[in-house]
């Protein structure tokens, strides 16, 4: 039975047991003359829960494994040499079995192939057996066991809300899973890089030159080919993301002085929101923008007045990102300006300060840790944005700290890598995660410094 | 009553508003919040070198016509002022009129103490630096030690001018406050309920520092306590629902009211 | 007033006079400077202005061509015999027929060609895709079988660049990638009127395509529509029951703390971390196929889960407690009274953070390119487990290839995406203002 019949069926059992549970109560305190504790729906609800709950769990575990454990299985009757090989050979003779059982057959299959292939398809049509029977079962023991619990004394919206207490605090339990997840897909991936490359080398080398087509397989001796030195990288993001930060901050700052502290309602209510329509565009769109407006602008601008410009320059992706960054340094800058208490301003203003003066000497100063805050919040995200520079940043690894060559990122790098097919035992597809471990451990601590800064400082005005 | 430059008084204040040493004078001031009439029609003198309490029920316009005078209102967007309020024969409502040298001349001194989060030699150096008033650094530590001296908070605090201002108590700050204010050279003090969150003690010290500051200031103060305004003023103003009601010398007003609104707030009957 | 006697000592206080004097010298130069400060925040908001008005303009001005394309209108025999061999309209047998024979016979009786190379110069003219239109429209129209129609086709992107003029006549024939016996076709069939420029139903109805004249989003469309109700089904229900959770009965203890950093930090991880959480859980941990909509939901889910969950919470946050003191105090249970009073409440805002997070969804790109949404996928996909791509991702394809043709489309694209984004918030402030309570 495939899930999705499953899953309606399971639906069926559970709403049965809701009306039967329902019909309980109607009959049985009609006969026992008690008025049942809680209201019907209650009774109907328990038995329905716990006939559907547990079994769509039971589904998507078995969905999730069988894949799993069926290329454990399948090991077997893989000949000696492919099972005691290396990883890549194995996934790939994996995937040739999945796809002959699915009867998608390229060329003539070995003859061991096509037998796997036929164990295969035998143990998948068990495990879906096996799930079928699991679900069902229990979706029909778990309902009647409610069911019979059924009675006038029966406290069942108590138990039918700590069921959904239960599964709320699951809920909440997915942000946790999902950042459990993130560090084990990258921390595992990231070991295994750095069991081919070094931690030093690939923290202090000054070379990024990943081989191409595998060329440099675990094991094949050929891994010194390619250098994995990340200082061009990081140099790259940086160099992007200041300048990015060199347009973004002056301007988005300047923008929340004047909306917080000169601009008239009417004037602060049009300018606002036309400044959030910058942080709504998608990135990929100021891609497009840098790569194809930008970038051709200033390499005309720049060889008018005899500068050798690359035609992907640091210089026209971070301009584009300092545009796509304003709003977000504006937006935080103006919220911590406006938390400046009112008094203060008086003061200044009542002291005789115009209101620069009130703004330079009173308010900013006040302002200043959440201004800080925002700030790292914006290289934060600078760092972490992914697509203005793969469209027009480029790929080469130029370690340089001039704006008009081209340089590459973090994030280009990892794109470039893992997007399209990977040979998952390679020293480049693993390069990608040790990346994404170093980028999501900066972003990280931006963060928590950018967040702790924020909570002094409501502490302060609260 | 006198006619003084042609201009009728409202009839319902009670008691002469005018004056013959008048530092500021009002004539036919309205106030209004978007459509919301906050004055209505006031005219009144504020005497040179002497305490002027305004005192009245909340949300009787005290506090906003206080703000009148030295144009803090105009950091509300939606107030409007009519009427004229003269300082040396000028309006200062007038559109050639810059707030920058007028708040100079006029300090204000906050309800709730607002010292800068600077130390308290910045707090009260900030005026004279962006006004230009000192000459010299030296020059510059006298005005400070001078201002500290006159809101007699200059013992208290002579040992850690370079700690935190915030991190005085309510009764210093507020002391501080008035320093700051000081160092600046304002000829007029307006205080706004200076006293409302401090505890008898340091509003004593106030009090007593307000009486040695009129015999150099003209000082107008708002109070919600009747007992305050009788110890500290010359005289006193007394407002209900926007208008001036009654005013006069201090003693007199409270003594023998005229109108019967002024002598049921001061027998408590309201307020 | 306040003169010292001349026998006190000096006071370092100066003279309300003088003071004021000073105070009127100093104020030249603080106007000045209180000038320029406030020019620099008029500049400031300027240029904010003007970059969003460059960045639409730029985009209006390549986009707006781009919903039209070229078209030329031939007289074609819809000949039975040829185009649909077995009689019976099946796929099978228009595709044996000559679909593409009968086009182009009715291109050269137009332009009266004769000889190979002429012929070959011709058929280049017009777009690889009439065939499968002529076939498509015998579908729809089998009682015009064996009678001459007026059909239109679409031309080829070079003739289409060329007579928008991007493609100068005066270039050297080398250098342009339109002969001169091209030229003079186009022509030919400009003076007769043949040619028309007309919204493109190609960009709108047609998917995938290499072919810049044939190239349309509506693929791309649906992925994206498809990918969104998988991330909404997901992001939604969780979210809200996480924000519901935490801010009304989680225990204030070290695991709630916790999760709270949790989920304020997973608002700041880089998008594109997502997608390779994506790539090694979903795709490589637990087998699911590439390139499909459903972990496309699913990674975008994760992602505007923090979005959703702070909004949420501040929604929530704002309920009055009397409300909820109410409730209680006539017997309803913790449980009855968040979700019969506080859940109605708080659903105006959780619905609007909701709808800023399925935006930021719709815009996103770099985890889709994760997961493999970047392949090249003609067929429209039908459900959630078929491959397919979004309309980001769709743009930045398009915006990697050469042809002038696809900056128009991909800037056509980013319009369409735009008006959806639009749409959606809106929509959001639509909702916000329609169903906000004031207590």
């Amino acid at each position: 039975m495939d899930v999705r019949t499953l899953i309606f069926l399971v639906g069926v059992i559970g709403l049965s047991f809701y009306f039967l549970g329902r019909y309980r109560i109607v009959t049985q305190s009609a006969q026992a003359v008690q008025r049942p504790h809680s209201l019907l729906h209650y009774y109907g609800l328990y038995p329905f829960f716990l006939a559907i709950i547990p079994s769509c769990f039971i589904i998507a575990i078995m969905q999730v494994a069988d894949g799993f454990v069926l290329s454990i299985l399948i090991e077997q009757y893989l000949p000696a040499d492919i099972r005691g090989g290396d990883e890549f050979n194995k996934t790939i003779t994996l995937s040739r079995i999945e796809n002959i059982a699915s009867g998608v057959i390229f060329g003539s299959p070995e003859d061991w192939l096509i037998a796997a292939a036929n164990k295969w398809l035998i143990w998948s049509e068990r495990a879906q057996l096996t799930t079928t029977i699991l679900a069902i079962s229990s979706s029909i023991l778990l309902g009647s066991y409610a069911y019979m619990k059924v009675n006038p004394g029966f406290r069942s919206r108590n138990a039918v809300e700590q069921i959904i207490l239960v599964m709320m605090m699951f809920c909440s339990g997915v942000a946790i899973l999902t950042t459990i997840g993130i560090i084990f897909s990258v921390i595992f991936e990231s070991l295994r890089f750095f069991a081919l490359v070094s931690p030093m080398e690939f923290l202090m080398g000054l070379t990024w030159n990943p081989q191409f087509e595998g060329a440099e397989r675990a094991g094949s001796g050929q891994e010194g080919l390619a250098t994995y030195g990340s200082v061009p990288l990081f140099a790259g993001t940086f160099l992007i993301s200041a300048i990015a930060l060199t347009v973004a901050v002056p301007v988005g700052l300047m923008a929340a002085i004047y909306l917080s502290e000169y601009a008239s309602p009417r004037i602060r209510a049009t300018v606002k929101p036309l400044m959030e329509i910058l942080a709504g565009i998608p990135t990929v769109v100021y891609g497009f923008f840098a790569a194809l407006t930008v970038a051709p602008l200033v390499r005309g601008a720049g060889e008018s007045i005899g500068l050798t410009v690359a035609s992907e320059s640091a210089l026209a992706a971070g301009l584009v990102m300092g545009i796509m960054i304003i709003p977000f340094v504006s937006s935080l800058s103006d919220d911590v300006i406006n938390a400046v208490p009112q008094s203060l301003r008086d003061a200044a203003l009542g002291l005789g300060s115009t209101r620069s003066e009130m703004t330079k000497q009173v308010v900013l100063p006040a302002a200043l840790p959440g201004i800080v805050a925002s700030v790292l919040l914006a290289v934060s995200r600078a760092v972490g944005e992914t697509m203005i520079v793969v469209m027009a940043a480029g790929l080469a690894a130029n370690l340089s700290a001039n704006p008009l060559d081209a340089v590459t990122t973090v994030t280009a790098q990892i794109v470039t890598i893992l997007v399209g097919d990977q040979e998952f035992e390679s020293a480049k597809t693993l390069s990608a995660f040790a990346l994404a471990l170093t980028l999501i451990v900066i972003t990280l601590v931006l963060n928590l410094i950018a967040l702790q800064i924020v909570k002094k400082y409501r502490e302060q005005y609260d | 009553m006198d006619n003084f430059n042609g201009i009728e008084p409202p009839m319902d204040t009670v008691g002469n508003i005018r004056v013959n040493n008048a530092r500021i004078m009002c004539n036919n001031v309205f106030v209004h919040y978007s459509d919301k009439r906050a004055i209505d029609n006031l005219s009144l003198d504020i005497e040179a070198q002497k305490v002027t309490a305004f005192i009245g029920p909340s949300g009787c316009g005290k506090s906003t016509f206080l703000r009148c005078l030295n144009r803090m209102n105009d950091t509300i967007a939606t107030c409007s002022v009519t009427g004229e309020i003269l300082l040396d024969n000028q309006d200062i409502y007038a559109p050639e009129i810059d707030v920058v040298p007028l708040r100079a001349r006029i300090g204000m001194v906050f309800q709730k103490a607002n010292p800068f989060p600077k130390s308290i030699f910045d707090n009260v150096a900030y005026g004279p630096k962006i006004h230009g008033l000192a000459e010299s650094k030296s020059h510059l530590e006298n005005q400070v030690e001078e201002a500290l001296r006159r809101a007699g908070l200059w013992e208290e605090v002579k040992d850690r001018l370079d700690q935190p201002g915030t991190g005085l108590s309510g009764g210093q700050q507020q002391r501080l406050c008035i320093a700051r204010t000081i160092a600046v050279s304002p000829e007029i003090i307006l205080m706004d309920e200076p006293c409302s969150a401090l505890d008898p003690i340091a509003t004593a010290k106030i009090e007593e520092l307000i009486e040695e500051l009129s015999e150099k200031y003209t000082i107008v103060i708002v109070t919600h306590s009747m007992q305050q305004a009788a110890r500290v003023s010359h005289r006193t103003a007394y407002f209900h629902l926007g208008r001036l009601i009654e005013v006069g010398a201090t003693k007199e007003l409270f003594t023998s009211p005229h109108h019967k609104l002024t002598e049921n707030y001061i027998t408590g009957r309201f307020g | 007033m306040t003169n010292t006697p001349d026998n006190a000592p000096k006071s370092a206080i100066l003279s309300p006079q003088d003071a004021e004097a000073r105070v009127r010298a100093s104020m030249a130069t603080r106007r000045n400077r209180e000038t320029r400060f406030r020019m620099w925040g008029i500049a400031a908001i300027a240029l904010s202005m003007c970059f969003l008005v460059t960045l639409f303009g730029t985009i209006m001005s390549k986009g707006i061509p781009g919903f039209f394309q070229y078209y030329v209108t031939l007289d074609v025999t819809l000949d039975r015999e040829r185009l649909d061999p077995a009689g019976d309209l099946s796929d099978q047998s228009l595709f044996d027929g000559d679909a593409r024979g009968l086009v182009r016979d009715a291109l050269f009786s137009t332009l009266q060609v004769s000889g190979r190379s002429n012929r070959k110069a011709a058929g280049k003219l017009i777009s690889l895709g009439s065939d499968e239109r002529l076939r498509d429209y015998v579908r729809t129209h089998p009682e015009q079988l064996d009678s001459e129609q007026s059909l239109k086709f679409a031309l080829d992107d070079d003739v289409d660049s060329f007579l928008r003029g991007f493609i100068s006549r005066d270039t050297p024939e080398s250098d342009r990638r339109i002969n001169d016996k091209a030229i003079g076709f186009i022509d030919q069939l400009q003076e007769a009127g043949l040619i028309s420029y007309e919204i493109s139903d190609y960009l709108f109805f047609g998917s995938a395509s290499r072919n810049a004249e044939m190239a349309g989003i509506k693929g791309a469309f649906i992925g994206s529509i498809l990918t969104l109700a998988v991330c909404l089904s997901l992001a939604f229900p969780i979210g809200i029951a996480s924000a519901l959770y935490l801010e009304e009965f989680a225990p204030k203890n070290r695991l709630t703390e916790i999760i709270e950093i949790n989920i304020n930090n997973l608002a700041a991880v880089p998008s594109v971390v997502f997608g390779i959480l994506g790539l090694a859980i979903f795709i490589n941990i637990f087998g699911l196929p590439r390139s499909i909509p459903l972990i496309g939901g699913m990674v975008l889910a994760l992602m505007t889960l923090p979005t959703i969950i702070i909004s949420s919470r501040a929604a929530i946050r704002a309920v009055p407690p009397s409300i909820r003191d109410g409730a209680l105090g006539i017997g309803a249970s913790k449980m009855q009274t968040t979700f019969h009073h506080v859940l109605p409440l708080a659903l105006p805002g959780m619905l609007t953070g909701t709808i800023i997070g399925m935006a930021q969804a719709l815009g996103e790109t770099a985890p889709l390119l994760m997961i493999g949404m970047v392949a090249f996928i003609v067929d429209i996909p039908g459900s959630i487990t078929d491959p397919g791509t979004v309309l980001p991702v769709q743009i930045f394809m398009w915006a990697d290839f050469a042809e002038r043709m696809f900056i128009q489309k991909t800037s056509s694209a980013i319009m369409v995406l735009l008006a959806f984004l639009v749409v959606m918030n809106s929509f959001a402030v639509w909702l916000r203002k329609k169903l906000e309570r004031r207590w």
